[in-house]
């Protein structure tokens, strides 16, 4: 029963982001080729998300567990992972996008920045945790 | 870490998906167990060895 309620939680949670997502692109007149590439990014998040929660869905349905100790020992992990690269990408982020484009970010990009990164590196650890086995 | 998992399922017929149905876990954890690529908790390691009528020692083998 925790599981599905965990499952409904998520799917509300994608819902969310796809919609909010959705009235950015509306409220946004002309798109630039920065925010193509964070809706792009955000996009790819929610995908991997949605694999995620459709495995756990699967799972279920066969009558497992969502999760047991192995997944929510990849959680932590790969929540480790992401809170690291969150630090990382706040001191270095800007840093680097100086050096290379030549263009400082600003209190809202170096933000976007730090979420995106950080749970990109969270999915990305937890998918390769998974198939890994670790 | 090696086990015998693989063999005491055979012996009882049991499928993965069978034992991690026993154990309350998710197949890919009993698959991964067997090819000693996670290692599972005292408590998770006790349940399978119940679940296969067997104890720790003989379904585990710790290699240094």
């Amino acid at each position: 029963m925790k599981g599905k309620k965990e499952i409904i939680v998520s799917i509300v949670v994608v819902a969310g982001v796809l919609l909010t997502l959705f009235f950015y692109l509306m409220g946004t007149g002309e798109i630039e080729f920065n925010q193509i590439v964070l809706v792009g990014i955000a996009l790819i998040l929610v995908g991997l998300a949605m694999y995620i929660i459709w495995d756990k869905i699967r799972n279920v349905q066969k009558g497992l567990p969502g999760k047991d100790e192995r997944t929510v020992s990849m959680s932590h992990k790969a929540g480790y992972y992401g809170f690291i690269a969150a630090i990382w990408s706040a001191v270095f982020g800007p840093v680097i996008i100086d050096i290379i484009f030549g263009y400082e970010l600003d209190g809202g990009d170096v933000s976007a920045i730090v979420v995106l990164v950080s749970a990109f590196v969270f999915i990305i650890s937890y998918l390769y945790l998974y198939w890994k086995g670790k | 870490m090696r086990t015998h998992i693989k063999e005491l399922r055979a012996r009882y017929d049991l499928t993965q998906e069978d034992l991690a149905k026993k154990v309350g876990v998710r197949r890919e954890t009993i698959l991964f167990i067997e090819k000693g690529n996670y290692n599972p908790s005292l408590k998770l390691a006790h349940d399978i060895a119940k679940a296969l009528q067997t104890t720790i020692d003989e379904l585990f083998i710790f290699e240094e």
